[in-house]
């Protein structure tokens, strides 16, 4: 009995705690991610893309961060061809290329630098701040299109948007990310700005 | 739902569920190990749980509300069920509830014991001291990189490629590098051949430089070992000229990048897995919740199944009980189970065959009582003696057929009567209700004759009462004797006629003949004066034996019985025929009232002497009391004890009869007259008995009598 009771309570305080964090997660909405900036370039015969993705993360991401906990962020870009099967009002959207950077941000505790990996090609930066981390993050240079889609850049529309990977988060963090509002900080599709 | 039914009835189905909840958990649990490859499955594991939660949510429901109807309709076995349910979910919620607990408690203590403070301080102090470590020498290559910077500040800036070269060997620095404030290369010296571009400071280091402050930090590299980055401006004589700054990369030794690297994992999976406590125990509390409940609904919902079976067979056996009270014996109970259930079944089964069997066994012996009660009562129907039977308390029981006939009262309606009741309602009944009354006060068998009066004669009955066994009353057989007695009576009076008639008429004509001798041959010899005496006493002697011949011959006429000779008369004829007789004397009324028109079966001759006996009886007794003498006749058709009779009224207006001469007017000698036999009325009784009917007499108001004759009417043809 000894053992019992403070086992119940516990129990029924995880549980409560657990509905009492859902409702809050699901009430409180967190500041998006959001695109301000995405412009394309045209660079020799090609096309390159500048964007600026703006990664305002919430207290319990930056948390996590702190706790060596690494999130992973995506960056999709998508090209698409647009069809007006009648008129301007019913128009089909046919995706011609779709690409995706996965970003790794994580915190090393020895050398208190923020690093940066980009899933893709291992390749890694340091910064001493978060801040710097996400601004180096939120900043796309110079990506290269495929020009085989860009002969014709009529009803060609270029789209971006960037989210928190949660299913690469550690799985006793996974169901409480996927019913929270601070974690599903995820931008909507950004239409880039053609020259 | 048909087939889910017919599912849910089988065994098999349960434990198919089980076993998927089994594996269920065991996915579950599976999944919760973060080395598992179900890692990854876990929310779809975790929400198969969930919606196998609700499932069994469902079916627990259906079963539930299901017991509840049948507890409602009070269905045999419901209540029995209702309660192995409660008793089965009473043990399964306390030793779940327990067990589940001290999960929790262990589940908590077992994590949280993962993560002690001083191990965390060891950790952070490990880390700190691996910082100090590095700090030694970052401070070191700190001056050397200002030492650099300083030596590049000398140099035109033409130089600083050759310059570079001879630091980089000079320092074992694997990469050195100017940049300008703006973020441009201005010219490197890479170490590795294979590398051709340098590593680009990150523009916070841009930034600090900026603000005059030189920058050295740890810096882990892509292949995960450590090095160390260091960045000073360059300090420059010409302000016009474009600030620059000097970026170096030097390694780090290589077991001190080890430690590092190791210290650096070691602190950031504890920190991490510190982080990850709370979502862990509220992983592992929501999936062992998960398991639990599904465990305890699964549980209540076989512990239900499994009440419905054990309580099937005893619902059977209340149904089976239920049947057998309605009457129903032929209900058998099926089982295929060898425990103590199945006995009980089997001994149901043979108790209800044993059952089946008596009451067949005692149908036969209803059977066999009714006929026997059927063959009692029409030997007891076709008795002409009377049986009634009357139980201790008087009541009458039982009466047959002849009892009713005999008594003149239908007596069916009065059983379970008591016999004073009886007397009561039938006053002719009394000395017979009454002798019986008395006789019943003996305890033994009694035989007894009584006499009673019927509204038309008298009645003779010889009664006999038996003592039925065990007290429960007596049975009195009663035989109507009327019949036998007055037979023997006439009998009697036929013998006695009879010798009469021979021994008195053979001196008789001997005594005329020598009375006429007397008279015929002595009357001469006689004198004058003695003639007449001789004459008139011999005239004596011959009118008495006259008239004692007459006697005789009526006592002859008594006496023979030569048979009817029958014959198809019309009584009006008849009747008329006699009264013509009569009406020569004017003072002699005597007339039929009315005309039938019937014809009887009848002897003529002893009809007509039976018509004449009775008219000169009627006008003897009218003339004796110096009456008119008035005699009328009408006859009728009556229906009296379901036989048709003619009824035969002659009534005289003469002074009647006494009364102690009514009960035995027709027998012989029973006269007032002062002449006659007194064989008259005797004759005609006879005559009547013969032709099987009844004459009785009855005084009429307000003088007068009337002799009523009864013949059957079978014997007539109209």
């Amino acid at each position: 009995m000894v053992f019992t009771m403070p086992a119940f309570v516990i129990a029924k305080a995880t549980l409560l705690s657990f509905c009492l964090l859902c409702f809050s997660l699901a009430s409180e909405a967190a500041e998006q991610i959001s695109v301000p900036h995405a412009k394309v370039t045209k660079a020799g015969n090609g096309y390159t893309l500048n964007a600026t993705i703006h990664y305002p993360l919430s207290p319990r991401i930056i948390e996590a961060i702190d706790h060596g906990v690494p999130i992973t962020f995506n960056q999709e870009f998508q090209l698409t061809d647009t069809f007006f099967l009648i008129g301007k009002y019913w128009p089909w959207k046919n995706t011609l290329w779709s690409s995706t950077i996965r970003y790794q941000l994580r915190y090393h505790a020895l050398s208190k630098q923020y690093v940066l990996i980009a899933l893709d090609t291992s390749k890694q930066r340091n910064f001493p701040s978060l801040e710097a981390t996400l601004n180096a993050l939120g900043t796309v240079e110079k990506l290269n299109l495929p020009p085989e889609y860009l002969f014709d850049l009529n009803n060609i529309t270029l789209q971006i948007r960037s989210g928190v990977d949660i299913h690469a988060l550690p799985t006793p963090m996974r169901p409480g990310a996927l019913i929270s509002n601070k974690w599903q900080i995820g931008s909507p599709w950004v239409d880039a700005v053609w020259p | 739902m048909n087939i889910f039914k017919r599912l849910s009835s089988k065994p098999i189905l349960y434990y198919a569920l089980g076993l998927l909840l089994l594996a269920l958990a065991y996915l579950l649990s599976a999944a919760t190990q973060d080395s598992s490859q179900l890692n990854e499955l876990f929310l779809i594991i975790f929400g198969l749980g969930l919606l196998a939660l609700v499932i069994l949510i469902g079916l627990l429901i259906r079963s539930l509300l299901r017991l509840y109807r049948d507890f409602k309709n009070k269905k045999p076995g419901s209540r029995l069920t209702i309660r192995i349910v409660s008793l089965f979910v009473l043990l399964i919620l306390i030793s779940t509830t327990i067990i589940y607990s001290f999960s929790i408690h262990f589940l908590h203590r077992g994590i949280h014991s993962r993560f002690d403070v001083q191990i965390e301080h060891a950790l952070g102090d490990a880390l700190e001291l691996s910082r100090t470590a590095f700090g030694i020498r970052i401070r070191t290559l700190l001056r050397q990189t200002r030492m650099m910077s300083s030596v590049l500040s000398e140099v035109p800036e033409s130089e600083f490629n050759a310059n570079l070269r001879d630091l980089t060997q000079l320092s074992g620095a694997v990469e050195l590098s100017v940049w300008t404030m703006k973020g441009q290369l201005v010219t490197s010296s890479i170490q590795n051949p294979n590398i051709i571009e340098p590593n680009r400071p990150n523009e916070a280091i841009f930034r600090q430089l900026k603000q005059q402050q030189d920058y050295i930090g740890l810096d882990p590299s892509d292949d995960g070992r450590l090095r160390l980055r260091a960045a000073v401006r360059i300090p420059s004589q010409e302000i016009e000229k474009e600030q620059k700054m000097l970026h170096v990369l030097f390694p780090v030794n290589e077991q001190l990048s080890s430690l590092g690297k190791t210290v650096e994992d070691a602190y950031t999976e504890y920190q991490e897995l510190n982080y990850l406590k709370n979502p862990l125990i509220s992983i592992f509390t929501l999936t062992l919740s998960l398991i639990v409940l599904l465990t305890v609904l699964a549980s209540i919902w076989f512990a239900i199944w499994i009440s419905r079976r054990i309580v099937h067979p005893l619902q059977a056996l209340a149904d089976g009980t239920q049947s057998i009270a309605s009457g129903n014996y032929n209900t058998l109970l099926a089982t295929t189970r060898h425990d103590e259930i199945g006995f009980l079944v089997r001994s149901f089964n043979q108790m209800t065959q044993r059952l089946t069997h008596a009451r067949h066994s005692t149908q036969l012996s209803h059977r066999l009582l009714e006929q026997q009660t059927n063959h009692l009562g029409t030997v007891l129907g076709s008795l002409s003696s009377g049986v009634i039977t009357i139980d201790e308390q008087h009541l009458l029981k039982t009466a047959n057929i002849a009892s009713s006939e005999i008594l003149g009262v239908n007596l069916q309606p009065h059983l379970e009567q008591t016999l004073d009741k009886l007397e009561n309602q039938h006053q002719h009944l009394q000395s017979f209700v009454q002798m019986i009354s008395k006789a019943l006060d003996n305890k033994t068998s009694w035989q007894q004759q009584i006499e009673r009066r019927t509204d038309f004669q008298s009645q003779t009955l010889m009664c006999r009462g038996t003592p039925l066994p065990n007290n429960a009353g007596w049975v009195i057989v009663f035989d109507d004797v009327t019949t036998l007695i007055q037979a023997q009576h006439d009998a009697a009076w036929g013998e006695v006629a009879r010798r009469l008639a021979h021994e008195i008429k053979n001196p008789l004509t001997p005594i005329q003949l020598s009375a006429e001798i007397l008279q015929s041959k002595c009357l001469p010899l006689l004198p004058s004066d003695k003639t007449e005496l001789l004459s008139k006493l011999t005239k004596t002697i011959i009118q008495q034996v006259a008239a004692m011949k007459d006697m005789v011959n009526d006592f002859s006429d008594y006496a023979r019985s030569p048979g009817l000779n029958l014959s198809s008369l019309s009584l009006d004829t008849l009747i008329q025929e006699v009264i013509t007789l009569y009406q020569s004397n004017n003072k002699h009324t005597i007339a039929l009232k009315k005309y039938v028109g019937l014809t009887l079966e009848l002897d003529s001759n002893r009809f007509r002497q039976v018509l004449h006996n009775l008219f000169k009886n009627a006008i003897e007794a009218s003339e004796e009391a110096d009456m008119a003498v008035v005699i009328d006749i009408s006859y009728s058709i009556i229906q009296q004890a379901s036989t048709d009779w003619v009824e035969l009224k002659i009534r005289d207006y003469g002074p009647g009869i006494p009364d102690d001469m009514i009960n035995v007017l027709f027998e012989p000698y029973a006269t007032n007259k002062t002449t006659g036999t007194g064989l008259g009325l005797a004759i005609v009784k006879k005559t009547i008995d013969e032709h099987q009917g009844t004459v009785r007499t009855k005084n009429q108001e307000p003088h007068g009598a009337c002799i009523i004759i009864q013949l059957p009417l079978q014997r007539a043809t109209s």
